[in-house]
């Protein structure tokens, strides 16, 4: 193989696995000798995997409902896991409230002594039964089973109040931009280089129709207001009051001067026009 | 010896279900919040993917990948398709979006596999720009053009900075042998 046919290979493989290819680009890849096509793909995906671990941060717990939710598509999948389940379930939850019924099994038939048996063990449930009733606890503790507790989430306010302590962080305060309908804006940014992490605090910015526009957050390191700012990202109001919006600022970002929103078609833009300034956010020199 | 959690779903231990969801939920959930960047696409996705995981449990091979990387590479796959079939742009967001932390956070217990530590290392020896690259494209699951866009590199040098960095970072983790082709 050339050292272009290597370039080539590699390129579509890079492409393949970090985005999927085109079909020009399959059929491309088809004249390679598929043995060391695959070889090699399954070994970038590996590499791409484990980057994507490494720089993933921290793992953010899956959401209660969406455990449920593919908990219970699992059955699907695995017939065995609903009966399961159910055997394995508290004993102080019925059945019944659990929406699970059982079929009776079919039993042997018993014999003379078979029901002696049973006669005998019943007489001794009943005598054990009086005995509790006779002898117990003047006030009765019913066990009762706690539902596992849940470690509290930590919270955007939590989060941003801890990012406030921590040294060299940045703090500035919004004001309103050129949007008449947004001139009452309050509240603030928090930023830390050394974090690179950062929260929007905000007061009377409006809910928005995520499917018509979308709040676009641009970071700028030049205080004269550089052409090609840092995105910050896109985000949504989607309630009155006071809100806290993390910042994701997709490139590394130093010393940032001024922070501005801009309200943007759905999905953000990669240069803003600046024609909807919802809010700026100056830092103090 | 005890046998891995995907090695239990396929053999058909409903139990190990539960297990899958408990100890690699929070994974799967953060890959797709962080790709898709859309609460919504991210639940439906992470069902899609543990949906492949349990009809691909028995390809598993513990001698190739560790069982976290493997089910990392089956949630990529469903991602890059979703990504592939959306119209997400580069910057969509939501509003409680997870944070990107900086590289040092690698050295925190992180609980991942020994690839995933590794493959922390070998990024930190990236010239910085193909860090860039590996990141904006892996992570947040931009396009070679887009982040040309975004950076202001020409599309040739990302599509460079991507093959050479990602595969100085398989000659670090010892799953390939592509010395001239990480030459800088």
């Amino acid at each position: 193989m050339t050292e272009e046919q290597r370039d080539l290979l590699f390129d579509l493989l890079t492409k393949k696995v970090l985005y999927g290819l085109e079909p020009s680009e399959e059929q491309q890849l088809a004249e390679f000798d598929q043995s060391v096509v695959e070889a090699e793909f399954r070994s970038l995906e590996i590499t791409t995997a484990a980057i994507n671990m490494a720089e993933l941060g921290d793992f953010e717990p899956m959401p209660d409902h969406l455990f449920a939710r593919v908990s219970e598509s699992a059955s699907e999948w695995m017939p065995n896991a609903a009966a399961e389940e159910a055997e394995t379930a508290p004993a102080w939850q019925p059945a019944e409230d659990r929406g699970i019924t059982y079929a009776e099994p079919e039993r042997p038939s018993l014999g003379w002594f078979g029901w002696l048996g049973w006669a005998a063990a019943a007489a001794a449930s009943i005598a054990l039964a009086l005995n509790l009733f006779v002898y117990r606890p003047a006030t009765p503790e019913v066990a009762k089973q706690e539902p596992p507790a849940q470690p509290q989430p930590i919270t955007p306010a939590d989060l941003r109040a801890q990012l406030l302590t921590a040294p060299n962080a940045v703090k500035a305060e919004w004001s309103a931009g050129n949007v008449k309908e947004i001139a009452q804006i309050t509240g603030d940014v928090v930023w830390s280089d050394d974090k690179q992490t950062g929260y929007m605090r905000f007061r009377g910015l409006p809910v928005n129709d995520a499917n018509k526009e979308q709040y676009q957050l641009w970071i700028f390191e030049d205080a004269k207001l550089e052409a090609h700012p840092k995105d910050g990202g896109v985000f949504d109001v989607t309630a009155d009051g006071e809100v806290i919006v993390p910042i994701n600022a997709k490139l590394l970002t130093k010393s940032p001067k001024v922070f501005a929103i801009t309200i943007e078609p759905p999905g953000g833009v990669v240069v803003s026009k600046r024609e909807k300034i919802a809010a700026l956010a100056k830092v103090a020199a | 010896m005890t046998d891995s959690i995907l090695q239990r779903i396929a053999a058909g231990d409903s139990t190990a279900v539960e297990d899958c969801l408990k100890k690699y939920g929070g994974l799967v959930w953060s890959l797709a919040r962080k790709m898709l960047r859309n609460s919504d696409d991210a639940e439906d996705a992470v069902q899609e993917i543990f949906v492949d995981v349990w009809k691909n449990a028995e390809r598993f091979d513990e001698t190739k990948s560790s069982e976290t990387t493997f089910i990392a590479m089956i949630a990529r796959r469903r991602l890059i398709d979703k990504i592939r079939h959306s119209n997400r742009r580069i910057t969509a967001d939501s509003l409680d979006d997870v944070l990107l932390e900086p590289f040092t956070r690698a050295d925190k217990d992180m609980q991942l596999g020994l690839e995933a530590r590794e493959a922390a290392v070998a990024m930190r020896n990236l010239r910085p720009e193909q860090q860039q690259v590996l990141r904006l494209s892996i992570v947040q699951g931009m396009s070679h053009q887009e982040i040309a866009d975004a950076t202001g590199m020409p599309l040739g040098t990302v599509k460079t900075h991507a093959r050479r960095g990602i595969l100085q970072v398989r000659e670090h983790l010892g799953l390939g042998s592509s010395k001239q082709e990480v030459a800088l």
